[in-house]
Formats: structure tokens, C-alpha cells, sequence
């Protein structure tokens, strides 16, 4: 693909804000979502061992339906928090990222089945583990290789859409034009590094599951200490083999001493340093946040790179500014956004530290926040109907 | 040299990619609208219980939370981004046109999924840990985020449809988009539509819990008779106001089936009313196994044909009256500064412009000619027929049925000239033509 194709497949639309607001975006929406697929794999993948142990350990009783729950809600919000890049990329990326959907239609397709049946499965490996029944395991296993599957898809996607030189060569091999849709490109060490993050992110859970229930009289000090330590190991362990993944990944594509490429290095020896001393998890937590931005930033940095070479460069994407509509989308997400969110943390955070029911309207905090989310809600909806209002009555008298 | 902006081509063989969206389109319709009806029911219930002191309720409400969020939440959060991304695969340049127009308009719903997403769960399994008042303010701020994400959504959808008034064309504005004389009237056909679907679940649930509290059980089957029927007399009164604000091109697609769908609704009607009537008058009667045929009627008889319907009645369009089905720009809008393609296309012809197209057959040839007829024949058509002797999806078969060269070449100038209103005017091309003619003539249908 030469530039002026690439250039001609652009939305002759152009974007309606500046492209390196959409760059920023992707870069920050992506880390979030890349933090809770690692966080579901990880906590999947660990309770699927302890639900072989059974009942037969007292503390992995315990921990394991715990690990499953973290999945479970986990899936949900890594599913959520991947609709803002999807958005993001095919507002700068369009001609990649619907060039790799059409190539890989059939796969697209498929995606969101196995989505569907291997999330289905994730619930029923949840009932059959409070069940206790024996087996769940075997039920769990399947749903993480599915899901896993589903990974391995979304991989597809990515590269093959970074892969313009070879598109012609997808659709037409042989000057033969195939329509099917069956597509798939994978990059194994790529693919390796990013999943492999799964274990890492596990431990460091462990590690802030311990320390947070450690408050809690309910839980005693031995099932503290063995999960602290749980995570402790999985979180070394876990580093050592992504820190080799990612490595060979850089030398592979020739990245290796690029700036990004070392500050993630350091960032992953901080961690490795952070995670075994385990004084507070929470601050490795914030590190492990920065890591995780760096690494997407590492995915764009190769992109962004690809396309430049060929002659495409997102900021030359024509700007058809639109006002209205990002104060819109700025105002909800600063506004509604944060004091939303922050009022359903505080309270989940609060409920989990309390023994018994939790009064939120003696919680100064939560009682404020909930009244502020919901009169920002109902102002934003009388908002939206007059807008709507003043519009249609401008444009049809 | 001169490309248009097409993508590569995907197909799917005998139900066209189309399908694929209205398998998807349609499960995704029954759960996001459940889920945004229980999510007003959850705090009509919620107000109930807690002003009347009605702890009973509170099961209730955990039971039918466990249902939405299994149903509604892992299949509708699933379908949702899968509506999307099937849609990228079968009409790339529709969805590209959505994003660029409205991409802060989704951003904006984001912000409100974020918000369910975490609120569902606390919703759900803190019933139990949190005191009552709290948890009655959680799921008025669920409810409100819930009609949000509708709120956004129904301008863009709308949009396909058409942008309902003119000002979008000079403007090229995102609300004069987003705000035509359609959005409204189908917001609340969606809303009532919603109202009913909770209740219709509702039924499910109640009429499940009788053998452990009868008493109860056949309450909120009564109550959930009448709030279904208030949802369906908002859906049936909006239809008729949404209909009336639908495009020209709209009604001279929906005249090929008029009559079958008027009866396909009145049936509908008639055959519901009974039932809600049934839940208000004899709750007793209502039996979990009727409840669950009642929703799989609903999914086939009203949700699919509703689908293929608004699909066909936006034909020629994927969206905005800019774009056709086929990937094709078919007219200026000089507020974003989009140029037609058609003449260009009738100049140069589909093979040189569009970018996918395999060296070899740029050029018609005798040796090619028949390939080059099939490619162009899908790249024109198939969007919205399917091409094969076993094609299922409005399929060619039927339509060219018994049909020569010379025959289908009339057909085709006829199309070209927009002599067929819900088809695109794709004008090509002598040797175009004379190819795709060729090809079809080859399958003698
Ligand atoms: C935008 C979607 C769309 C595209 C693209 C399209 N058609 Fe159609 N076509 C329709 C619709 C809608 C009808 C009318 C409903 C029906 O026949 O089911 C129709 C009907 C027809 C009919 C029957 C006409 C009649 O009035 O009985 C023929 C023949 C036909 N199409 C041929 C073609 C050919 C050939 C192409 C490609 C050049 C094509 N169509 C492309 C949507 C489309
Ligand atoms: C279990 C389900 C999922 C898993 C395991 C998963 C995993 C991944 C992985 C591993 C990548 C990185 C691929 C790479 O760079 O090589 C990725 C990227 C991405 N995912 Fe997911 N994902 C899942 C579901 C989803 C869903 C449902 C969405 C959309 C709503 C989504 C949106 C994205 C986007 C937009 C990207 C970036 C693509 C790009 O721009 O290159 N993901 N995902």
C-alpha cells in the first residue's frame, strides 16, 4: 500500500478534534482495558489450580471463590473499558483498523460468539464452584481457553493491521481475490509478552487482596500472611518471564534501546524490587499503572512508526472541528465521570472493609457523593432535552 | 492516480454479511432494552419497598438483579461492542461515517457503561450490606445512567435512518446530526418498548417464585401486568408518531410489505394485550413456561421482523442519506466538506478506483470478463442481495429470475438512472455493465 491509497482510505469526514488528543486517549483507554483482561486471565488462571485443590486446603477454600468473583467482574469491565479504544483507533487508524476487520470478517464474527459462550461458561464455572459439587474445574478450564481464544483474536486484529505491505498480498493472494474473511496473523512474541503480564498482575492482586482484607477481624492472620506471600512469589516469578518475553519481542523488532523500551525495563525492575520487598502494595500498584501506560505506549510507538514510514501520519489528518459535542463528552466525563465512579468505589471499597451492614447515609462521603452523582444526572438530562429542544427548532422553522 | 476510499470486500456465502448484523442486532435489541427497562423498574420497585416499608420486595429485586445481570449484562455488554464490530466487517465506510460524526457522542455513553458496569454489581450484590436509603439513591442514579446510554445512542441511530432535517449538509455539525425530527419519537418508542420488555421479564421472575411465597408472587404479577401494558401503549403510540417522521425513501420500501407488517403487528397486539390482561385479571394463570414463550415471541415475531425492517427501510443508505449500502458517497455534504463519488465512479468505472482491486483485473479483458463481472456484482449489490443460485438474503435469484444479457443490462441502466428509488444510483461504466450482465446471465437463475 503506498501512501496516497492509505490517505484515500481516511473518512473523507475527517476527524472532528485534533488527532493527538485521539493518540492520548487510545494510549490511556488501552492501558485500562490491557489492565483488566490481565487482571481476568491472571485471577482465572489461578483459581482454576486452587479449584483443584478442592476443600482439601483451608486457605485455598477460601481464596478461590474470591479469585473466581475477581474474574468474573473483571471480564465485565475489561469488555467496557475496551470500547474506548475501539472508538479511539478507528478514528485516526480507520484505513488499519477496517482493512484488518474486513480481512478478518469472519473472525470478527466469531469473536463476539466466543465471547458470548466463553463468558456464559465463566458463570456456570462460577455456580458449579459454590456448588461444590467437584469438577467446576474441568468447567473452568474450558472458559479460560476460550477466552483466552478470544485474546488470540483480538491479537489478530492488531497486527494484522499493522501489517499495510501485506494487505493486497491477504486479500488477493495471487491476484485471486478472497472474500472470506478467515484472515489470521499472529506475532507470537508479542502476543507471548502481553499475556504473560497476566501473571505478574495476579500477584500484585494477592498482594492488595491481602493487605486489604488485613484490617478485617474476620479473616485471620495465617490466611493473610499465606496470600501476601502467594502473591509475593507469582509476582517474581511472573516478572522474570515477562521482563524475557518483552525482551526478545524488542530485539526482534529492533526496539530494544529505544528510550521507551528501557524506561519499561526499569519500570519492570522497580516493580520486581517493589514487589518483593511487598512493604506497600499499593504503591506498586501505581508503578505497575505506569508500566502498563508505557506498554501501550510502546504499541503505538510501533504503529505510529509502521504508518510514518509509509507516508501516513495522523497529524496531518484533515481536523473538522466540533464544539458542542466534545464539551459534551468533557463535561460528562470529568463531571459525571469522576464523581460517579468515585461515589460507587468509596462505597464498594467501604462495604468491603465493614463487617455487617454498611449505613452510607452516616458516611459523610458517600451520602455527598451519591447526592452529587445524582443531581449531575438529572441537570445533564434536562440538559440533553434542551438542547435537543433549542436544535430541532432552529433547524425546522 | 485517482482511488476512492473502499475497503476490501468481506462476504459471507448464501445470507450476506447482513445477516450476521441481524443475528447479532436482534439479541442485542432483547438485552439492552431489558436492561435498561429493569434498570427503571429496579427503582420503581426500589421506591416501592422502601416508602411502604416492603422488605419482602428485596429478594425480589436480588432475583431479578442475578437475572439482569447474567441476561442482560454479559449477553447485551457482549452484543453491544458485537453489533459494532460485525457491522465494521460488513459496511466499514457506514461505521466510519458514525465514528467521525459522532465518536464524543459515544465517548459520552462510555462514560455512562463505566458507570452501570460498576453500579450493576454493587447494585447487586450489596443489597444486602448497604442500608436501605443508600441503595435506593444507587438505583435512581442506575436508572437515570441507564436511559443516558439510550439517550445517546437513539441520535446516532437515527442518523442512519437520515439526519432529519437539512441543516447537517451546510453545517456538518454533530447535533444538527444527532437532533433530527426522528430522534425523539424514537426515543420513545424505545422507552416504552423497554417498559413492556421489564415487564414481560418481570412475569418470568414472579411467576417462578410461587412456591416460595405465592402471596407475593401473584402481586407483582399483577403489578407487572399493568406496567407492561402502560409500556406497550407508549410503544404502540410512538410507532405511529415515529412513523410519520421517516424519509421519503423510507415508505417507498416499507410499501413492498406493508400489509404483512400491519397484520404482523395488530397480531402482536392483540395477542399481548390478552396477556397483560391475563397477568392483571389471573395472575394466577401466568405459568414461568408461558413467560419464557411469551419472550422468545417477542425475539422472533416482533424484534427480527422490526429489524429487517428499519434495515430496509433506511435502503438505499447505511447512513446519513450520504452513504449508500454499497460503500459508496452519493452526495455532497459541504459542511465536513465530503465530495460524491458517483461521477467519478460513472467516468472511471469501480475497478480503477477502488484501491483492493487485484492488478489483473483493472482492465476488463474477454479472459477476465466473467470474474471481473462476479467481483464487480458483489461489490455493487451484494450488500444487500445475496448473489448465489441458494442465496438467502433478498436474494438475486428471485429477482432476475429467467432473466438474458440484454435483460438484465435494462435493469441495470434502469438502477444506474435511480430509476429505482431504494436501490443505489450507480451509474458505471459501459464495460462495467456489460460484465456484471454477463456474470449474472452466466448463473442462469
Ligand atoms: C442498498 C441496497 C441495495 C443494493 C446495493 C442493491 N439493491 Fe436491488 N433491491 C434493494 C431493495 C430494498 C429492493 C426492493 C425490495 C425487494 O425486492 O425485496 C431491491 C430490488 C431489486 C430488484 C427487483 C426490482 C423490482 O422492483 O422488482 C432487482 C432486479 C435488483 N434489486 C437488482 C439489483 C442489482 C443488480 C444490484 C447491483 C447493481 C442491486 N439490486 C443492488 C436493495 C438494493
Ligand atoms: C476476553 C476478552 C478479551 C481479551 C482476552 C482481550 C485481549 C486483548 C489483547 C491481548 C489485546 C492486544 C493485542 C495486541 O496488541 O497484540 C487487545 C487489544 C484491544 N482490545 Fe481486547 N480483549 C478482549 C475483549 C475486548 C472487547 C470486548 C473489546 C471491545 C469492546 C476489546 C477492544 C480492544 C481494542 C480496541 C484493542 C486495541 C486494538 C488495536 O488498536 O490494535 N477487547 N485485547
Amino acid at each position: 500500500m503506498d501512501a496516497s491509497v492509505l490517505l484515500a482510505l481516511r473518512d473523507p469526514a475527517g476527524v472532528p478534534f485534533y488527532p493527538i488528543i485521539f493518540q492520548v486517549l487510545y494510549i490511556l483507554t488501552w492501558a485500562l482495558h490491557a489492565a483488566f483482561v490481565l487482571l481476568s486471565l491472571g485471577s482465572m488462571g489461578l483459581s482454576i489450580y486452587g479449584a483443584t485443590k478442592g476443600q482439601s486446603d483451608s486457605h485455598w477454600k477460601k481464596l478461590t471463590p474470591h479469585l473466581i468473583q475477581t474474574g468474573k467482574i473483571s471480564i465485565s469491565i475489561l469488555i467496557v473499558l475496551g470500547v474506548a479504544p475501539l472508538l479511539f483507533t478507528q478514528v485516526i487508524y480507520d484505513p488499519n483498523w477496517y482493512v484488518a476487520n474486513t480481512l478478518s470478517g469472519m473472525w470478527v464474527f466469531i469473536f463476539i460468539y466466543t465471547l458470548v459462550v466463553g463468558y456464559s461458561m465463566y458463570y456456570w464455572y462460577y455456580y458449579a464452584n459454590k456448588a461444590q459439587k467437584g469438577g467446576d474445574y474441568i468447567i473452568g478450564i474450558i472458559s479460560f481457553a476460550i477466552l483466552v481464544f478470544a485474546g488470540i483474536l483480538m491479537h489478530n486484529f492488531a497486527v494484522t493491521s499493522i501489517m499495510p505491505e501485506q494487505w493486497m498480498q491477504m486479500y488477493a493472494p495471487n491476484g485471486v481475490v478472497d472474500d472470506s474473511g478467515w484472515t489470521f496473523n499472529v506475532n507470537i512474541l508479542r502476543l507471548a509478552f502481553l499475556v504473560s503480564l497476566s501473571i505478574p498482575v495476579v500477584g500484585i492482586f494477592l498482594q492488595n487482596y491481602s493487605r486489604f482484607l488485613s484490617t478485617r477481624d474476620d479473616f485471620d492472620k495465617s490466611y493473610i500472611s499465606y496470600t501476601a506471600k502467594l502473591g509475593t512469589n507469582i509476582a517474581i516469578i511472573g516478572l522474570l518471564i515477562s521482563a524475557v518475553a518483552f525482551v526478545l519481542w524488542m530485539l526482534k523488532i529492533g526496539y530494544l534501546l529505544n528510550p521507551l523500551s528501557i524506561a519499561i525495563i526499569i519500570g519492570v525492575l522497580v516493580l520486581l524490587y517493589f514487589s518483593k520487598m511487598n512493604k506497600n502494595s499499593y504503591i506498586t500498584t501505581l508503578v505497575l499503572v505506569v508500566v502498563a501506560l508505557l506498554i501501550s505506549g510502546m504499541r503505538e510507538l510501533i504503529r505510529f512508526d509502521i504508518m510514518s514510514n509509509l507516508g501516513y501520519s495522523i497529524y496531518d489528518y484533515p481536523v473538522n472541528l466540533e464544539i458542542p459535542t466534545i464539551a459534551m463528552f468533557l463535561l460528562t466525563f470529568v463531571v459525571m465521570g469522576f464523581t460517579g465512579v468515585g461515589y460507587l468505589l468509596s462505597m464498594a471499597w467501604k462495604v468491603g472493609k465493614n463487617e455487617g451492614i454498611f449505613d452510607g447515609t452516616k458516611d459523610a462521603l458517600v451520602s455527598k457523593l451519591g447526592k452529587y452523582t445524582l443531581n449531575i444526572m438529572v441537570a445533564w438530562m434536562v440538559i440533553y432535552f434542551g438542547w435537543g429542544i433549542v436544535i430541532l427548532f432552529n433547524n425546522t422553522l | 492516480m485517482d482511488v476512492i476510499g473502499q475497503f476490501p470486500l468481506f462476504y459471507f456465502p448464501d445470507y450476506g454479511s447482513a445477516w450476521m448484523m441481524g443475528i447479532t442486532g436482534t439479541i442485542h435489541i432483547l438485552a439492552s432494552h431489558t436492561s435498561v427497562g429493569a434498570a427503571m423498574l429496579f427503582a420503581f420497585l426500589a421506591r416501592k419497598a422502601y416508602k411502604e416499608n416492603r422488605t419482602d420486595y428485596y429478594p425480589y429485586m436480588k432475583k431479578y438483579g442475578m437475572f439482569l445481570l447474567i441476561f442482560s449484562y454479559v449477553i447485551g455488554s457482549i452484543t453491544g461492542p458485537g453489533i459494532w464490530y460485525t457491522a465494521t466487517a460488513a459496511s466499514p465506510r457506514g461505521i466510519s461515517a458514525l465514528i467521525h460524526n459522532f465518536v464524543w457522542v459515544w465517548a459520552t455513553e462510555w462514560v455512562f457503561f463505566v458507570y452501570e458496569v460498576i453500579g450493576v454489581f454493587i447494585l447487586v450484590y450489596f443489597i444486602n450490606k448497604i442500608d436501605k436509603k443508600t441503595h435506593l439513591q444507587l438505583t435512581y442514579t442506575f436508572a437515570l445512567a441507564s436511559v443516558g446510554t439510550l439517550a445517546l445512542i437513539i441520535g446516532i441511530i437515527s442518523f442512519m435512518m437520515w439526519p432529519g432535517t437539512e441543516a447537517y449538509y451546510t453545517t456538518g455539525s454533530a447535533s444538527d446530526a444527532f437532533f433530527g425530527v426522528n430522534t425523539f419519537p424514537h426515543m420513545f418508542l424505545r422507552i416504552g418498548f423497554m417498559i413492556m420488555m421489564s415487564g414481560v421479564i418481570g412475569l418470568l421472575i414472579s411467576s417462578s417464585m410461587r412456591k416460595d411465597n405465592a402471596e407475593l408472587s401473584y402481586e407483582l404479577s399483577k403489578k407487572m401486568g399493568y406496567i407492561s401494558l402502560f409500556g406497550g401503549f407508549v410503544t404502540l403510540l410512538s410507532f405511529i408518531w415515529y412513523m410519520g417522521t421517516l424519509p421519503q425513501n423510507a415508505h417507498a420500501v416499507f410499501a413492498f410489505s406493508k400489509d404483512a407488517i400491519i397484520q404482523n403487528r395488530i397480531v402482536l397486539t392483540v395477542a399481548f394485550s390478552l396477556y397483560f390482561a391475563l397477568a392483571v385479571f389471573k395472575p394466577k394463570m401466568i405459568h414461568p413456561a408461558m413467560a419464557t414463550a411469551m419472550i422468545f415471541v417477542i425475539l422472533i415475531g416482533g424484534l427480527w421482523s422490526g429489524e429487517k425492517l428499519r434495515e430496509s427501510m433506511r435502503k438505499p443508505y447505511v447512513a446519513g442519506q450520504y452513504m449508500y449500502s454499497n460503500q459508496i458517497i452519493s452526495r455532497d455534504v459541504a459542511g465536513k466538506g465530503i465530495k460524491n463519488e458517483l461521477p467519478i465512479i460513472a467516468e472511471k468505472g469501480l475497478l480503477a478506483l477502488n484501491p483492493f482491486v487485484p492488478k489483473r483485473l483493472k482492465v476488463i479483458t474477454t479472459d477476465n470478463k466473467l470474474e471481473a463481472g462476479k467481483l464487480l456484482a458483489k461489490m455493487a449489490c451484494s450488500n444487500c442481495h445475496s448473489l448465489e443460485k441458494t442465496g438467502v438474503f433478498r436474494p438475486m435469484k428471485d429477482r432476475l429470475v429467467g432473466m438474458d444479457k440484454e435483460g438484465i443490462k435494462a435493469i441495470l441502466y434502469t438502477i444506474g438512472d435511480g430509476g429505482m428509488s431504494y436501490m443505489p444510483a450507480l451509474k458505471l461504466p459501459e464495460a462495467e455493465y456489460d460484465a456484471i450482465a454477463e456474470y449474472f446471465a452466466s448463473l442462469k437463475y
